[in-house]
């Protein structure tokens, strides 16, 4: 009894130190916004003796980061809407419509999944401009979206699968065409794989900074994770105003996850697991 | 109103699996028919066929004389009620029902006059707000149902509709589908592989086995006279003892169990070069007392096991190398370890080809 | 209409034309052909022309010396490959990945697992320790790295406290050359250990009960239950964690950037960070695409061989 004990609040101590280890960064993140740089100095982790608002105050100064959040959020809302749209199709041909040598075809998006983004990046590059999309959102949306398609492929089409066959010879019988089948019974069942793709996909996007970095060179078109590499650029090692700027920039993503938790978990899992 | 007919229907599927071997057959209006075999004997697949969810091999089928082998599902006027429902599980029970009508394009207000009273008359007027998920696997059941019949469509198919209910639910259901059946006289396909239901629901019976026709005719005709070996083996519970038998003639034909003369009043295919034999006798046409038997056959055994079900007793007996089980009354008094008389009613004797499975007897006076 | 189709088929003699409109009757049912055509197209090309085809371009353009504008006309032969292998920055590049791999392996994982194995039950302190935990995975990278550099300021943060303690000179550990790598390996495992912890996590949510409880009724302690039972029946969630910290490690870039962009003097780079400074900021499409290849091979023998023999068995 006494040893059961010894071992549970040897648990507990090692758990609330892993906590520490992720928390304290975190902590001393939004609270270093509100520090001046010589408290920053002395007192780098604990509560600020003088809350200083202005560091805070001067992210949202020129109204820039509006910009940058609308920009991601443009970016991602397409990736997310264009990934689930050709990913569901696409995955629809593989369960339900089965032509002749769709084997092949599946297993060619499948490998594709393994590749891995970054190797062919110059060409990819060479590609969007000589497409005309360089300095375009489009031009970071369409090749997120179709490095996306293997995973959500996968997903998709397994969910499907698992949907019981009678259901679509019920639907034939009722007068669907494989369209309206889509439409009107696979879509709407497919709720739970939606989010989890979609949860995916969006922080995925709203993280990405490889493809915008090379994609995008105006900062009228820039996403908040080019913004936030800039504004350290700019103020150098002012860490105070550095930590305000990267608290204000996480924190839609933390309450975001603080909402859609189980979606979240999921999304970003669940294609591991399944896979 | 609506006749279907099969024409030399074959189905072979990639690989050369050969599942559905000339299927001829011809279902007049209003009939109920039941496709009745073991499970891969090609019965749901003739089905689906006939829904337009297969495509046909090879043959013609044809709804009301017009061929519809290119035709849709919904342009061939069928309805289908699923194995396991196949109710949209994102629909209400209202909605459920009203799929067809809304994809075929018709009003909410006609959509609703066509959906209250079929809701009405299978009793899911206070249910038709719910999803599936809420309802008893008998009100599925009926949903399903009325999703088939709010199409008012020409035929009627059920794919092993009852095979996952519990016992008690199923027989009351059986008697709910041929109640409506009764009302309303729509041709009606039923496939199954429980012979309980194809006995008490069809006009007629095909029975199937590895895509062959086996028989077709009244659950009369195939318990009483089965064409072959496998249907009289298949239909009865429990089943027809077979016994092997050397055929052979002096004043009669007579064959031999056991040392023991049995003789044969009846016609036997004189065809027939082949004197080895089966003859198959049902546990119930073996009896412990000679009552109500004119002229029984007898025959000598021991009585090996006994199992007492309620208001029968089940034994087994030996005749020669074969174990035969004999269903009598409760009532009566026999023993295990104890030789015994068993008294064979002649005229539900059944003898079968060794060579071709066929039955090679008519016994005179058959029970119709 | 339909007895005409029918009776087509039967006649022996028919045209090719007439065979070609009744196969597309048959196979067409429900316009499945035309679904087919619709759905289809928008995925094959988006995924060749942006992920399949740029592998292949990579290939080609390696072989060339070439800024990207015009037409690759130089040709050089495998002297981008040469010139690669003879870098020694190149040579840090595929060190430091390896470094990653490694210490996912042997500190990351485990870490993940243990956790796993204290936390997957479910209950309110569980949910909320899981939460924390997989917090970090869900911030961007290079957010992520800013916090992690003020962390590891010399000036301010974890280290300005560390050397004041101790009382020496302050350390600039992410501007030391033989620290700055370790540093980012910390952060690495920051950053990533919760993903594999839920991975692990809903793995053994999902090993039945009644196997734990037989286990102990055949005298099993805490410990030999987790490892003759709970690990080995987690191990398809084990084998693909690995598979993805793996692949990962091979493409770590966002991370670097941040916190050192490949500094001090190139010691801190990984394959794709390599590939960044060297290929792309300074239009070296040859270089650069032969890293790329490079890179690529190694995720793909990597992958193919796991999955020929470690995830076959699983599948």
């Amino acid at each position: 009894m006494f040893a059961m004990r010894k071992i549970r609040w040897g648990k507990y101590i090692f758990l609330m130190l892993v906590a520490g280890f992720v928390l304290v960064p975190m902590f001393a993140t939004v609270l270093g916004g509100f520090k001046s740089l010589g408290e920053l100095r002395t007192n780098p982790f604990g509560l600020p003796d003088v809350w200083e608002f202005e560091y805070y105050a001067q992210v949202f100064a020129d109204g820039s980061i509006w910009l940058l959040m609308k920009n991601s959020l443009i970016i991602a809302f397409f990736s997310v809407l264009l990934t689930l749209i050709i990913g569901t199709m696409t995955a629809f041909t593989f369960s339900h419509i089965k032509f002749a040598g769709y084997k092949y075809i599946y297993n060619y998006f499948l490998i594709g999944m393994m590749f891995p983004a970054a190797a062919a990046i110059l060409p990819l590059f060479l590609k969007i401009r000589d497409l005309g999309l360089l300095d375009s959102l489009s031009g970071v949306v369409i090749p997120q979206v179709a490095f996306g398609l293997g995973f959500s492929i996968l997903l998709f089409r397994s969910f499907f699968e698992q949907l019981p066959s009678e259901l679509f010879d019920a639907a034939r019988v009722d007068g669907c065409s494989y369209i309206k089948f889509y439409w009107h019974v696979i879509l709407p069942l497919s709720t739970p794989i939606l989010a989890t793709v979609g949860v995916f996909v969006l922080v995925a996007s709203w993280n990405n900074y490889l493809l915008p970095l090379l994609v995008l060179n105006t900062e009228q078109q820039y996403p908040w994770t080019l913004g936030i590499m800039q504004y350290r650029g700019e103020y150098g090692i002012e860490w105070n105003r550095i930590l305000a700027y990267v608290t204000v920039t996480i924190t839609p993503a933390i309450v975001f996850f603080l909402f859609a938790q189980k979606y979240i978990v999921e999304g970003l899992t669940g294609g591991a697991v399944k896979g | 109103m609506a006749s279907v007919e099969f024409k030399h229907i074959e189905k072979i599927y990639p690989g050369n699996v050969h599942t559905v071997k000339d299927f001829n057959l011809k279902i007049n209006d209003g009939e109920f028919i039941v496709f009745l075999g073991p499970s891969g004997c090609g019965k749901s697949t003739t089905l689906r066929m006939l829904a337009g969810l297969e495509d046909i091999s090879g043959g013609e089928i044809l709804i009301n004389n017009k061929v519809v082998n290119d035709l849709e599902p919904i342009e061939r006027d069928i309805a289908m009620v699923f194995q396991s429902y196949a109710l949209y599980p994102h629909m209400s029970v209202y909605q459920n029902i009203a799929f067809a009508l809304k994809l075929a394009g018709l009003s909410k207000s006609e959509i609703e006059e066509k959906v209250r009273p079929v809701a009405d008359m299978l009793q899911l007027t206070p249910l038709l707000d719910r999803k599936p998920r809420a309802l008893s696997g008998g009100q599925r059941q009926r949903v399903a149902m009325g999703r088939a019949m709010v199409r008012t469509p020409e035929v009627f198919l059920f794919d092993e509709p009852l095979s996952n209910l519990d016992a008690k639910l199923r027989n009351s259901m059986r008697t709910e589908i041929k109640t409506l059946h009764k009302k309303i006289k729509k041709t009606t396909i039923y496939v199954t592989h429980d012979q309980v239901e194809a006995m008490t629901l069809a006009d007629r019976i095909v029975i199937l086995r590895d895509g062959k026709v086996e028989q077709v005719g009244t659950p009369r005709e195939i318990y009483h006279s089965p064409a072959n070996k496998f249907v009289a083996g298949f239909i009865g519970s429990p089943a027809m003892n077979f016994i092997p038998v050397e055929l052979a003639k002096d004043e009669g034909w007579h064959v031999d169990i056991a040392g023991q003369k049995l003789n044969l009043l009846g016609d036997v295919d004189d065809n027939q070069t082949d004197t080895k034999a089966t003859l198959g006798i049902r546990p119930c046409d073996i009896h412990i007392t000679p009552d109500l038997l004119t002229n029984p056959l007898v025959i000598k055994g021991t009585v090996e096991n006994l199992e007492l079900l309620g208001s029968t007793i089940q034994l087994t007996s030996r005749l020669g190398d074969s174990q035969i089980t004999v269903e009598a009354p409760s009532s009566h008094m026999v023993n295990e370890d104890e030789v015994t008389n068993f008294y064979i009613d002649e005229s539900r004797l059944h003898l079968f080809s060794d060579q071709t499975g066929l039955s090679m007897y008519k016994p005179n006076a058959v029970l119709e | 209409m339909s007895n005409e189709v029918t009776t087509i088929g039967k006649r022996s003699s028919t045209s090719s034309n007439q065979n070609v409109s009744r196969w597309f009757k048959k196979n067409n049912h429900g316009n499945r052909l035309l679904t087919l055509v619709l759905f289809l197209p928008p995925a094959l090309l988006l995924f060749t022309i942006f992920v399949i085809l740029p592998i292949g371009e990579a290939g080609y353009y390696s072989l060339f010396r070439w800024n990207g504008y015009g037409e690759p006309s130089q040709w050089v032969e495998f002297s981008n490959y040469v010139r690669l292998f003879k870098h020694g920055a190149f040579d840090t590049a595929v060190w430091n990945t390896f470094k990653i791999i490694l210490i996912s392996l042997v500190i990351q994982l485990p870490l993940a697992l243990i956790i796993a194995l204290s936390i997957y039950k479910k209950s309110w302190a569980n949910s909320l320790f899981r939460l924390i935990f997989f917090l970090p995975y869900i911030l961007a990278e290079v957010a992520a790295g800013l916090i992690w550099r003020f962390v590891f300021d010399g000036d301010y943060g974890v280290m300005a406290r560390f050397t004041e303690a101790l009382n020496t000179d302050t350390w600039y550990i992410l501007a030391d050359k033989n620290w700055a790598f370790v540093a980012i390996l910390v952060v690495l495992v920051w950053k990533y250990f919760g993903f594999h912890m839920m991975i692990y996590i809903a793995a053994l949510q999902g090993v039945p009960k009644d196997l734990i409880e037989a286990s102990k009724l055949d005298g099993a302690s805490r410990f030999q239950a987790i490892w003759y039972v709970k690990i080995p029946l987690i191990m398809s969630g084990i084998t693909i964690s690995i598979f993805f910290s793996i692949l990962g490690a091979l493409q770590t870039f966002d991370l670097i950037m941040p916190l050192t962009g490949g500094g001090p003097s190139n010691s801190t780079h990984t394959l794709v960070s390599y590939l960044y400074t060297f290929g792309i900021t300074r239009m070296n499409v040859g270089f650069g695409s032969a890293v790329g290849v490079v890179l690529f091979i190694c995720c793909v023998i990597f992958a193919f061989t796991y999955q020929s023999t470690i995830m076959k068995d699983k599948k």
